[in-house]
């Protein structure tokens, strides 16, 4: 058990957050033309909740996994490119705390 | 449900129609965009006032998005003195301690007092905030105020041109839009609503752009005999550590550890910008910490309950815009009022600048007067409380803590291999040891800078 909670991989770690995925509505949009003009690409490691990946049809480009998304902000006010659209989640949708 | 048919619910008459709106509008007293400590302090000073409030929230509930770990109750204790009796708080904290980490050396010191263990509490206790937040909704509700939940507000709506331009209603996504004499901007640090305010209504930003920490987090449960065995706790009493060191390398920040009930909370808070010089993600640094012997002996065997993260506005006073506009106040996180001295405190200034925000619309409207000259008393009500004045003290904390990063985990690390070094039990005279000690502990950082070093810290304190 012990060694369990250390070992942990983010993505078991987010399926212990309860979220509440809207299909209907992806709300981080990524420019892709700015996207692939930034070689910086913060994105990829600043998210706490790795939302960001390389695009694995095109290495210039990243993709958005939103349904993971905490809704912190980070990477909207990060880039400084502006290359992401990031909108609220509709109302009640997204990440949903139980604790907080 | 449209929000209409939610007012009705709640029973609050639709106001008499503006002149230039038709019968369907829906206008009230005040509306709070954001449903957390500063929002719902605003609106308990409203509705306490006899006005008719309603706040926006765009989580299911009140709560639902936000993140933090302490809460300092003094505001609380005003705006709802029975609080006790019924808030959701974990455990008081009536041991705090500071802890410096190496890669696997820690030191550490603590302190606490009698007098913490008993009512109020020295008004710091752990709370979970989706819960609390949740519960601060409630009371706000029977106050008289109007939640509206699962709303998610685009923009303001304005009238009028250069100095008489004013909000006079929100547009909310997929629904009607809404008007009031008088909007209360608290939508937290990614305040994309206030932001887009500032620009609209042309008020001045601070001296020093915005900047924010990222906050990651865990929460852990432990059996309540296990966590109070570890934390050498009685069961009304509980703990903050506050840690800096090695996990953070290269990082302005530093981690924590709080005790819940039956919960033990793991995480750290740093500048975002820092990350992207080190190229490491939160979730890395997250791994670090937690994995540090003197952090996983706390929690190993617990059951990971939620992952969450949050940004933290950190630039301080240097960074707080105009907070009035004409029918508009902006207050808590939205305003960058968050003291990131070694106090960490946001919540109870989120509901200090709140009620003050909430009061002055009280007198505005006994006034009929919503312009900006009329509602500068909130900006006076805070320069003179505790809010502005602790504010000020701290203002040069950003930049000491950005000139001295070696405070985060150099320094640190110092401090601990100098009382290893010191304690290592060996063949050689107790003078060749600490010979060797306190050089290595010399190396490494130039005398006068150590010094200059030392002298700039003491405005964190």
């Amino acid at each position: 058990m012990g060694s369990e909670l250390l070992e942990l991989s983010l993505e078991d770690k987010l399926y212990r957050t309860r979220f509440e995925t809207d299909s209907d509505f992806h709300h981080i949009t990524v420019k892709d033309p700015v996207c692939r003009s930034c070689s910086e690409k913060l994105c990829l490691y600043i998210c706490p909740a790795e939302v960001y990946k390389p695009n694995p049809n095109d290495s210039h480009l990243v993709t958005a996994h939103y349904e993971n998304c905490l809704e912190c902000g980070t990477c909207r006010v990060m880039c400084e490119q502006e290359g992401i659209e990031w909108r609220f989640p509709n109302g009640s949708m997204g990440v949903k705390y139980r604790y907080g | 449900m449209r929000f209409a048919d939610k007012l009705r619910n709640y029973s609050i008459a639709p106001a008499k129609p503006l002149s230039l709106m038709d019968e369907e509008q829906v206008k009230l007293d005040a509306l709070v965009i954001g449903g957390g400590p500063a929002g719902l302090s605003a609106a308990c000073a409203m509705a306490g006032a006899g006005m008719e409030v309603g706040v926006l929230e765009r989580g299911e509930f009140c709560g639902a998005k936000n993140v933090s770990g302490l809460l300092y109750t003094t505001v609380l204790s005003e705006i709802l003195p029975d609080y006790l009796e019924s808030a959701p708080l974990e455990r008081p904290v009536t041991r705090r301690s500071l802890a410096f980490l190496d890669r696997e050396a820690y030191w550490s010191v603590s302190f606490g007092s009698e007098a913490w263990c008993e009512k109020p509490y020295n008004h710091t206790h752990v709370v979970y905030r989706a819960q609390f937040d949740r519960w601060f909704a409630g009371q706000t509700e029977e106050l008289g105020a109007t939640l509206l939940e699962g709303m998610v507000v685009e923009n303001l709506l304005y009238e009028g041109e250069g100095a008489t331009k004013r909000p006079v209603g929100v547009q909310i996504r997929d629904d009607e839009p809404l008007y009031a004499d008088v909007i209360v901007l608290a939508d937290g640090a990614n305040c994309m609503v206030t932001d887009r305010a500032i620009n609209e209504l042309n008020l001045s930003r601070g001296a020093q752009e915005q900047t924010w920490a990222v906050g990651v987090k865990q929460i852990i449960s432990l059996p309540r005999e296990k966590l109070e065995d570890r934390f050498n706790l009685e069961p009304n009493e509980g703990c903050a550590i506050d840690y800096i060191g090695v996990p953070f390398e290269g990082l302005v920040g530093g981690g924590f550890v709080y005790t819940g009930r039956e919960s033990v909370v793991v995480g750290f808070a740093a500048k975002a910008e820092t990350f992207k010089h080190n190229r490491v993600s939160p979730a890395q640094v997250m791994d670090a910490f937690i994995q540090h012997p003197a952090v996983r002996r706390y929690v190993q065997g617990g059951n990971l309950e939620e992952y969450s993260a949050h940004m933290i506005p950190e630039s301080g006073y240097r960074a707080i815009p105009e907070m009035v506009g004409n029918h508009v106040m902006i207050a808590g996180d939205a305003a960058g009022l968050v003291n990131m001295s070694m106090y960490h405190e946001g919540s109870n200034h989120a509901m200090a600048s709140g009620r003050a925000a909430g009061e002055t619309a009280a007198v505005a409207r006994e006034a009929g007067d919503f312009s900006k000259e009329a509602l500068q008393p909130y900006v006076q009500k805070l320069r003179a409380s505790f809010v502005m004045r602790d504010l000020s003290k701290y203002k040069d904390v950003p930049e000491v803590m950005d000139s001295v990063p070696e405070l985060f985990s150099l320094y640190p690390s110092k401090v601990c291999s100098l009382l290893i070094d010191f304690f290592e039990v060996s063949l050689r005279s107790k003078a060749e040891v600490q010979k060797q000690a306190i050089q290595k502990f010399l190396s490494g950082v130039p005398k006068l800078k150590g010094i200059r070093d030392i002298w700039k810290v003491r405005k964190l304190i």
